[in-house]
């Protein structure tokens, strides 16, 4: 297998785990404990969405 | 929004679905809250006619900034911690596991609460006036909020107005439970037994407080659910209406048996063979009960009292002759 795509599952991890960024400039987290961990960092507080799959 | 940390989750599979319990079909729904995990405020919330009734941006705007001001108390030990409940996890509900995470399916917020519902069924615990007919509507109450104004009472009518409640009034607390937002007052007024015949409500009024005992009128628990789409909620497939007193007598039927006009056969019922109901129809019982304290049409009584699958006897008058006639009822099935 081509190494690129063994390592398709991690990078489709790490790009679940990074924060997004909207046209606001917003970052938006997908991990819940990694946005913790910002709030703990930073003293902020938290702004957590669930909404449904677009 | 800077001033917050934001996170956006759209697959339930990790999320402790105790601490974050809403209605679980709300599409959008909010949580602001600290690195410790204490919910300041909820934003959301809707009612049957549509997902955004209650959203508004304005509004937003107001729950953020009480959100920083709670996060300062918090930080200045003002708060108390809120206990927290027992966790729960998407993957402890045996048939959800089946239908999603063994499939590689998303879990989806609205089939957590319909499989904990299923889950319910099951063991008997399910309460459909509690699980099923989530989200009381303020309107049945007499209640019209000044939406961008968040919990800003616009138009006061019926029980609430009766209980004092004035238009301009703030609600700032109901049922006990201290409250910011729609989505906090609604999510408290979710809270209240259903058996409840009354609520107290604390509203702030020319910088004053006031506590009002709004008295609930029969069946204040009951919206439309049929868009819920949920598998514990039997499809009937017709439509009806309560009698009048009048029409009862006149039909020498007792004042209080949900005796009701068949309005509307759906397509559907012809389609899978269900039932042979006509418009104009008077349903006077099901499997022989004529009466219920909680229901005041058939339908109603076939979605409260009955599961999904179950086929039933109705008692009907038509053309002036009572007969008998078969229904079966039928349950929904997801798109996904």
């Amino acid at each position: 297998m081509h190494p690129l795509l063994r390592a398709l599952p991690a990078l489709a991890a790490l790009a679940l785990s990074l924060p997004a960024q909207d046209a606001e400039g917003i970052h938006w987290h997908s991990n819940y404990q990694e946005a913790l961990k910002e709030a703990k960092a930073t003293g902020k507080p938290i702004f957590l969405e669930y909404r449904c799959e677009p | 929004m800077s001033q917050y940390v934001c996170a956006r989750i759209i697959r339930m599979d990790e999320v402790d679905i105790a601490h974050f319990e809403y209605d679980r079909n709300n599409p959008l729904y909010f949580f602001l809250m600290n690195a410790d995990e204490q919910i300041y405020t909820r934003y959301g919330g809707r009612d049957s006619a549509a997902v955004d009734s209650y959203l508004n941006l304005d509004s937003l705007e107001l729950a953020l900034q009480k959100g920083l001001d709670l996060h300062e108390q918090w930080k200045q030990g003002k708060l108390k911690a809120a206990p927290r409940p027992a966790p729960k996890f998407a993957r402890e509900y045996p048939l959800l596991v089946e239908r999603t995470f063994a499939k590689n399916q998303c879990v989806e917020c609205h089939l957590i609460g319909d499989f904990q519902n299923i889950h319910r069924q099951l063991d008997g615990s399910l309460d459909k006036k509690k699980h099923l007919w989530r989200s009381p509507d303020f309107k049945l109450i007499g209640i019209t909020l000044d939406i961008p104004k968040g919990l800003v009472v616009k138009e006061a009518t019926g029980p609430a107005a009766e209980a004092g409640l004035l238009a301009g009034d703030l609600i700032r607390g109901w049922n006990g439970t201290t409250v910011w937002t729609f989505g906090d007052a609604q999510y408290a007024y979710d809270m209240v037994d259903r058996n409840a015949r009354q609520v107290k409500v604390r509203v702030e009024r020319a910088g004053t407080e006031k506590e009002l005992t709004i008295a609930l009128p029969i069946r204040w628990w009951l919206t439309d659910v049929r868009w819920r789409q949920s598998s514990v909620d039997p499809r009937v497939y017709f439509d009806d209406r309560p009698l009048t007193d009048d029409e009862k007598r006149q039909h020498g039927l007792p004042a209080e048996s949900f005796a009701s006009l068949v309005r509307r056969v759906a397509d559907m019922a012809k389609l899978m063979k269900t039932h042979e109901l006509a418009v104009g129809d008077i349903i006077v019982a099901v499997d022989g009960v004529d009466r219920d304290p909680d229901v005041h049409t058939a339908e109603l009584y076939l979605r409260l009292r009955k599961k999904p699958g179950d086929t039933v006897e109705l008692d009907v008058l038509r053309n002036g002759q009572r007969i008998k006639l078969p229904l079966r009822t039928l349950q929904m099935s997801f798109r996904k």
